[in-house]
């Protein structure tokens, strides 16, 4: 019986082992390429045990001006994790509190709703508009994925708020206004936290509405990396280096609020 | 006084800047996107929009390469579905335990899922070209002969799925995950004293338990993989010969590649009817279960 | 209380202005850059700021290399941006259709682009500018480079790049084998079966299996057959004669090329060659560098060079202006614009660009000792036979090149894959058929 059970040990801890180097391998992959020249790269033994070279690190901020990309991909993340913030708390608050649930739906169906569908309407408008190639199309376009998103999570987080809290407030002379200001905002940073950071790693992430809405001057890192990429289909150094790049302060976020975004990948599901 | 007329009306004043948003954005556009689809139109300067009626419903109805993406659409969506929810289930139940290192575990099924989807199908490129790739290395090392991978227009789609089924896999399995932590020890305390085995304890017990928190993921990854974009987009753009061109890439090159906005209109109109059709179908069968059990 | 709210107000108010702030930062960078007037004559464009979009041709890279001179000129500010062909095409197509004022100039395909651009408005008539300056003599330009450029009687762009397209193969592994070089399809399909060997990862022929890409390279083995895209306005993608040459194509990619191909454009398709891992490589002559420098290729001193091979129809390889310079219609400073094609398309110019192995339109540059200078002798005589011939363009003559190369490209992929090539270009000629059509009816 004893000897089952370690038998058993054993068989569970080599799968979970295999299962860990399997998700992990694509990121190690490319972090140890990124630091190889071409021929290291094409020769298998070298896969391990090699001299590494910073050379596409500098390539890549050196000739392709990595930094400008970097500096637009924040600031349209930032802004439309604020810009949602700003619409999206008072509107989850009175959403939980009021119990408009045909709002929430509709909200719900912004998720479901094939992005592509309003890419089209959007870029005719904003071509119109001039406005192609500006930071506030790109920020209106990933709120549309941001917004949903921090109602939603913020939804379940203000209905599992006691009210006692809020009635005290009233009964302390507190208008409602000041009693979301006051009391509720303050206690609610883990589900603020939670879901700004998913919300700027969405957008951070956001590929297809900034090729397309994205110029010259407010190109963000995704669609620079997918330039890079035909550019120079043959540099895999350079491309990993950029690939490490791009991905590395997403998985800064990730490895430090860890609790926090599984807790908000969970929201979604939880509410269903 | 002012204040008390803006307490008041407090629920429609905090929402009303969300939803002249959604109405502005979302609402307005769809509407749009379906005008649209009854002209004909490439946004030259010099030929303004033809109304042409259902012509383009007609064309891309009768389109040979239309019918082959909606295919390539069911059979990535479904391909992708099936292999992350069995395998997702699988870890989350092995995973299931105290052991030494379980939150670095977590953390690194955190990463695929966060991690920005053009870079990874960049890397996957690289994992997957011919003569140099990982892929082909493992291949070789347990003695098979090398694959073309997403070179070859039969094996490109399973391809994709595989990259899909490591992105996402981690979602079902922290899900599945959250779901096992919160079940009953009742059950399996009954299980026990009837000796079932564990695999007996799982299939009879476990599963059954889960199904709502399966379901819930199952759903929210169905909306998402119908939408796969960034990675198919960044690594094959639906080639080659079009064998992994979804409905999402051919609208995209329809409207951004031959600037046929009325045609890339009128598919996106369907492609948004088969989505909602879709979810609402998964909400009938989740109602439709849960009064069953 | 009131002063609470008055307080909440002013800080959303705060944010949603330093949102639009934001966008005003975007807007404001699409006016044109005042430059600071100084300096006087020397310097006309001090410190203005000039945008330039390229294609990943060697030219673009040449130019790029050469841009810090123009820069120190002229004291305007250039920024270049470069992307992949396929890129390039959708990017300006993006980009103008939204009206952008930017790329101010920019690199483009004449064959694929002049008529729809044009036709769209989007390209700045330059007739008045290339008289301008008896200097810069825009009647040194070869007629036909100059002909590929002009919509409607109106100059579009300047002409910068002329191709053609050639055969390349390895001389070590010809003299081994001892196989003469190829001067018809039916030897080179020979050839390429002899040294094809892929258990030791050497391919008999090596060219673009992508799509879009490989749809100019079956151009020249449809010719040589007596095909052609269309004909009299009519699609002739399915005649026997078409047919033939792309099964050409076709088999030496199938049967006798490397593996993943499928997803092969020229770079990758010359870097097999240039990997010594095929035996024939078919392409243009002005990429020859990525496969002659030794720094990138293994190969690079076993390299021969020879005229297309002969079809049914002789040989017909094309003979076309492929790349040009042009104006954006909308380009905030016209002049400053102008002043940089006028550069970079100058008789010392595309010396430069030509000595660095781009083959220019210019025919006093060409006629000048230090013009061929750069060319191996060899591709040197098989250019200059190959300009005396072939056809002027490798790309169907109609408006939606891009939407065209997608039908006529999956021909030749569907018959890599195995499927049966006539059915194939039997379907893709209705679709070619059908997008004519559509156009003439406009």
């Amino acid at each position: 019986m004893k000897r089952k059970k370690r038998i058993k040990t054993i068989i569970m801890s080599s799968l979970t082992g295999l299962v860990v180097i399997s998700f992990a391998f694509p990121f190690v992959w490319m972090l140890l390429a990124s630091f190889k020249t071409q021929a290291q790269i094409m020769s298998p033994d070298e896969f391990l045990i090699f001299k590494p070279t910073g050379q596409n690190y500098v390539n890549v901020f050196n000739e392709y001006d990595f930094m400008k990309f970097i500096i637009n991909s924040f600031i349209v993340a930032a802004g439309s994790t604020l810009g949602s913030l700003i619409l999206g708390l008072p509107a989850a608050y009175a959403i939980a509190r009021h119990r408009l649930q045909g709002l929430g739906l509709v909200i719900l169906v912004a998720r479901i709703i094939p992005g592509i569908t309003f890419l089209i309407p959007w870029f005719i408008i904003f071509s119109q508009l001039g406005l192609v190639d500006s930071y506030l199309s790109l920020i209106l376009s990933h709120m549309l994925v941001g917004l949903p998103f921090i109602i939603w999570v913020m939804i379940s987080f203000f209905e599992g708020l006691p009210t006692e809290i809020e009635e005290a407030g009233l009964i302390d002379g507190c208008t409602p206004t000041q009693v979301f200001l006051r009391i509720v905002l303050p206690i609610s940073g883990p589900g603020i936290i939670t879901s700004s950071l998913l919300s700027f790693i969405f957008s951070w992430n956001n590929f297809m509405f900034s090729i397309i809405l994205a110029g010259d001057k407010t190109k963000t890192l995704p669609v620079a990396v997918f330039n890079f990429m035909s550019y120079s289909e043959i540099n895999w150094g350079a491309l990993m280096a950029s690939a490490c790049v791009i991905t590395l302060p997403v998985l800064i976020i990730a490895l430090l609020a860890q609790r926090f975004i599984v807790s908000g990948l969970a929201a979604g599901a939880v509410k269903g | 006084m002012r204040t008390n007329w803006f307490d008041r009306n407090q629920k429609w004043i905090y929402t009303m800047p969300a939803v002249l948003f959604v109405l502005l954005m979302m609402v307005f556009p769809i509407l749009y996107t379906f005008r649209i689809s009854f002209y004909e139109w490439s946004m030259s300067s010099t030929t303004p929009p033809k109304w042409v009626g259902f012509d383009n419903y007609i064309a891309l109805l009768s389109d040979a390469r239309f019918w082959v993406t909606v295919k390539q659409t069911f059979i990535f969506t479904f391909g992708a579905l099936i292999v992350q929810t069995v395998l997702g289930v699988a870890i989350a139940v092995l995973l299931h335990r105290e052991f030494f290192g379980k939150n670095l575990v977590k953390t690194i099924f955190l990463l695929p899922m966060v991690a920005t989807p053009v870079a990874m199908g960049l890397v996957w490129l690289l994992i997957y070209e011919p003569s140099i790739g990982a892929a082909n290395t493992l291949l070789k090392m347990i003695g098979l002969s090398p694959q073309l991978w997403i070179a070859s227009p039969s094996q490109v789609m399973p391809s994709l799925i595989l990259m899909d089924v490591w992105m996402w896999t981690p979602m079902i399995s922290l899900i599945v995950m959250a779901g096992l932590a919160t079940l009953p020890t009742e059950p399996y305390e009954a299980a026990d004293v009837d000796g079932a085995s564990t695999w007996q304890k799982f299939w009879y017990v476990t599963l059954p338990l889960l199904r709502p928190t399966i379901i819930v993921a199952v759903m929210l990854r169905l909306i998402d993989v119908l939408k796969t974009f960034d990675i198919i987009y960044a690594t094959t753009q639906g080639g080659p010969n079009m064998k992994s061109e979804t409905l999402n890439i051919y609208g995209y090159t329809l409207g951004f590649q031959y600037f046929k906005l009325g045609m890339a209109s009128t598919l996106l109109v369907i492609f948004f009817a088969i989505v909602m059709a879709l979810t609402l179908l998964m909400i009938y069968v989740r109602k439709r279960l849960e009064v069953a059990s | 209380m009131k002063r609470k709210m008055k307080r909440w107000m002013q800080g959303t108010l705060a944010a949603v202005l330093a949102v639009s702030m934001l966008s005003a930062c975007g807007g404001g960078n699409d006016k044109p850059s005042q430059g600071v007037e100084g300096e006087g004559a020397a310097k006309p464009f001090q410190g203005k700021k000039l945008s330039i979009a390229t294609a990943n041709h060697p030219w673009g890279d040449a130019i790029k290399e050469l841009i810090p001179q123009f820069e120190e000129e002229t004291g305007m500010k250039v920024d270049v941006q470069s992307y992949f062909e396929d890129q390039l095409s959708q990017k300006l197509t993006v980009q103008f259709t939204s009206g952008s004022a930017t790329p101010d100039v920019f690199m483009y395909s004449p064959l694929q682009h002049a008529k729809q651009f044009y036709n769209n408005g989007w390209l700045q008539p330059l007739d008045e500018y290339v008289t301008k300056n008896a200097d810069y003599d825009f009647e040194d330009f070869s007629k036909a480079s100059v002909s590929t450029n002009t919509i409607d009687g109106k100059i579009v762009g300047i002409p910068t790049i002329t191709e053609q397209h050639i055969l390349y193969y390895r001389k070590d592994l010809l003299e081994e084998a001892n196989i003469a070089v190829p001067k018809t399809m039916d030897e080179l399909l020979a050839a390429a079966k002899a040294l094809h060997d892929p258990s030791k990862e050497m391919y008999g022929f090596s060219a673009r299996g992508q799509r879009s890409a490989l749809v100019s390279q079956i151009s020249s083995f449809m010719y040589s057959e007596g095909g052609e895209f269309m004909r009299d306005g009519k699609a002739f993608l399915n005649s026997p004669e078409s047919v033939k040459g792309m099964n050409t194509y076709a088999t030496l990619l199938r049967d006798f090329g490397p593996p993943g191909v499928l997803n092969m454009s020229w770079p990758q398709a010359i870097g097999v060659f240039a990997q010594g891992k095929s035996a024939f490589f078919a392409d243009v002559n002005s990429i020859y560098l990525n496969a002659a420098d030794p720094e990138k290729s293994t190969i690079s001193d076993q390299i021969g060079y020879a005229v297309f091979p002969a079809g049914d129809a002789g040989s017909q390889p094309f003979n076309i202006a492929s790349w040009g310079i042009a104006m954006n219609a909308k380009a905030a400073d016209k002049d400053a614009a102008w002043a940089f094609i006028e550069w970079a398309t100058s008789k010392e110019i595309m010396l430069e660009t030509q000595k660095l192995g781009n083959p220019g339109s210019r025919l006093s540059v060409w006629a000048s000792p230090e013009g061929t200078v750069a060319f191996p002798k060899e591709l040197a005589e098989v250019t200059m036979e190959t300009q005396k011939g072939g056809v002027d363009h490798s790309l169907p003559q109609v408006n939606a090149v891009g939407e065209a190369r997608d039908i006529i490209g999956s021909i030749v992929q569907r018959a890599i894959t195995g499927e049966d090539i006539q059915a194939a270009a039997d379907q893709a000629n209705k679709e070619f058929q059908a997008l004519i059509d559509n156009e003439s009816g406009q």
